[in-house]
């Protein structure tokens, strides 16, 4: 890999504690321009707080994270800036289009261009007088990437933003996001599917709020002598087959 | 601060609104429908009848004189009397409903006149026996004999404001524009932004570079412009009183209160904004301590009928116990009634201190909710 320049998102021994409680325990990162990183780990291992720290939305109790090179959180950067919630984050009362405009005026990006594009993006255009609640679960779920999207950020976190959505619409979905990291984005996939990492450039793997292991897909494997990639994910982890903790080393 | 963020907020709830038709009707029908309802309860409710039974025994003159005074006065309600032979039957017709007050009369000379009711209604009761003693005190002055020359003076009731045939509607209008308000802007908002928090459009809004201060301003200007229709709607109805005549069989009807007020409408409405605004922050803030809309509805008996009891709507503050007029006197409820009615009934301007204080407590306390509102945004980044 070929560094080109500084890295779009940086952390540093970052740390974010609830209490007794690590749940980022001090990770360190660099996430390059135009390539997609998956953040793969099982539910609770700190994937969502590590997403929220980078993304500005929680302080780090220890660290640092940084955007293009700025210290967050960064009010300014926000702007710069895609976040996919896991929830679905939408206004149900208010039509797709109204949606849109809500999240793009926030951003301050305007005109109608931007809406149009994005709903063309996510195959909405010809819904976007419908009221949001009368949309399928997985149409939602695209009238969310949307506004992610709608104003063109250079750096995007999406979290666990395939749950729920179907094999076709996944496929689409991955499509998007390869066209933006072509296009220049960083993007960082958190999920728990393993079957979704062969897609992404780069893979994280979290347990416990700490970094596990890193690389490519076929390193990683190659590293634990695995075909499965959720089988070396129990490997790096220290796990048996089963998921029972391994009584010593190997 | 971004004016186009603020605005972009604001839309936000008015285009939400929109599509919600039963909230809609929350907030413009329901509060009409109730303060309508209330006038007629109070301004076409009957007297019931009132049957006397009077045991005047060796004096039975009493009843007759009763009865002629009754029937010479202007009373509210129809009063029949029966002549009863003893106490004991007075009693039983009480007791089985056949009358509503027996009147037992031991002696013109010093002894006691028994009044006896069924007891269950104080307020009717204590209506009632206002009304009888004046009836009382006629009926036995007449069975004096004229050359002692002792006449019942006539009472001429006059008032400073309103007229003296005012009833309890013109006094209880004013504070209900306030109250309609601050009630459903509460429940509103609450809910509103605890879908905000729980549907995580909160987080997704706190991604974007929009501050706290822009949020809560663009809530309060969302909702403040519910609120202000609201109270020009309920000012409207409570003052106007349109005559529809009566067209085929649909009888002549009147559409308002015609409500008498004395003061500017501008400051009523005044009032009732900034009652609003206090209560757009009261409920983002009180929505951070609730995790379900069930548990914002929860907050209604313990924000707002304290509020309802306290504030001055049915009992003036200083006629509550002494405990509890500290209380009141930290409630906005109590400031935007006193306010209210001092524009209303007493024709208040800028120029009256209590006024002044009135509106400084009022915006002092929508300031101090704006800053807590704020506070309870959880965010990283102001």
């Amino acid at each position: 890999m070929t560094v080109t320049g500084p890295p779009a998102v940086e952390a540093i021994g970052l740390r974010k504690s609830f209490g007794a409680i690590h749940a980022v325990d001090g990770i360190d990162l660099a996430l390059e321009p135009g390539r997609i990183y998956g953040l793969l780990g099982p539910n609770g291992s700190g994937k969502t707080t590590l997403i929220r720290l980078l993304a500005g939305l929680a302080r780090a109790t220890a660290g640092e994270a940084r955007i293009l090179s700025t210290q967050m959180p960064s009010r300014p950067m926000l702007a710069r800036i895609g976040y996919m919630p896991q929830a679905e984050a939408l206004y149900p009362d208010l039509s797709v289009g109204e949606n849109l405009g809500f999240f793009a005026a926030l951003q301050g990006t305007r005109g109608r261009d931007a809406i149009g594009r994005v709903l063309e993006l996510v195959e909405l255009a010809d819904r976007r007088g419908s009221p949001t609640h009368e949309l399928s679960g997985g149409m939602r779920r695209r009238l969310s990437l949307a506004c992610t999207l709608v104003h063109e950020p250079l750096v995007l976190f999406l979290d666990e933003p395939t749950v729920g959505v179907d094999p076709a619409l996944r496929v689409q979905f991955w499509a998007h996001f390869r066209r933006l990291a072509v296009a220049g984005a960083t993007i960082l996939v958190a999920s728990h599917v393993m079957d979704e990492a062969d897609r992404c450039d780069d893979l994280i793997f979290v347990r416990s709020g700490t970094v596990i292991a890193r690389g490519t897909s076929a390193e990683l494997r190659a590293g634990a002598g695995t075909p499965d990639l959720e089988a070396a994910f129990l490997h790096y982890a220290g796990l048996d087959a089963e998921g029972r903790p391994l009584e010593t080393a190997p | 601060m971004s004016a186009s963020r603020i605005v972009a907020v604001a839309r936000r709830i008015a285009q939400g609104f929109r599509r919600d038709e039963r909230t809609l009707g929350l907030v413009f029908v329901v509060p009409i429908a109730i303060t309508l309802l209330l006038g007629w309860v109070i301004r076409d409710s009957e007297a019931g009848d009132v049957r006397i039974a009077v045991v005047a025994g060796e004096v039975s003159p009493v009843a007759d004189a009763l009865r002629t005074a009754a029937e010479d006065a202007d009373l509210a309600f129809e009063v029949t009397i029966d002549d009863v032979p003893d106490e004991a039957e007075a009693r039983d017709r009480v007791r089985g409903g056949e009358a509503e007050v027996a009147i037992i009369v031991a002696g013109l000379r010093g002894g006691p006149i028994t009044v006896v009711t069924e007891g269950t209604d104080p307020s009717g009761d204590a209506a009632r026996i206002g009304a009888l003693q004046a009836l009382m005190v006629r009926a036995i002055t007449s069975l004096l004999p004229p050359e002692l020359g002792i006449a019942v003076p006539e009472f001429e009731h006059e008032t400073v404001y309103l007229g003296a045939d005012a009833d309890s509607m013109d006094v209880l209008a004013p504070v209900f524009l306030g109250y309609f308000a601050y009630f459903f802007v509460f429940i509103l908002t609450g809910i509103s932004f605890l879908r905000e928090r729980v549907g995580g459009t909160l987080e997704r809004l706190l991604a974007t570079p929009v501050t706290r201060g822009e949020i809560v301003l663009g809530y309060g200007i969302g909702f403040g412009i519910f609120a202000t229709l609201q109270v020009l709607l309920l000012i409207g109805f409570t003052l106007l009183a349109i005559e529809i005549p009566a067209f085929g069989p649909i009888p002549a009807f009147t559409i308002g209160l015609g409500v008498t007020s004395v003061g500017s409408p501008v400051l009523l409405f005044l009032l009732a904004f900034l009652l609003a605004l206090g209560a757009v922050n009261l409920g983002i803030f009180l929505s951070t301590f609730a995790r379900t809309e069930l548990q914002v509805i929860q907050f209604i008996p313990v924000v707002i009928v304290p509020q309802g009891l306290l504030g001055g709507i049915f009992w003036p503050v200083d006629q509550l116990p002494d405990i509890l007029q500290p209380v009141a006197q930290v409630l906005p409820v109590t400031y935007a009634v006193e306010g209210l009615r001092e524009v209303m009934l007493r024709g208040a301007d800028l120029s009256s201190a209590s006024l002044q204080l009135d509106l400084a407590v009022l915006a002092g306390i929508a300031l101090f909710f704006v800053a807590l509102a704020s506070r309870t945004i959880k965010r990283e980044v102001a």
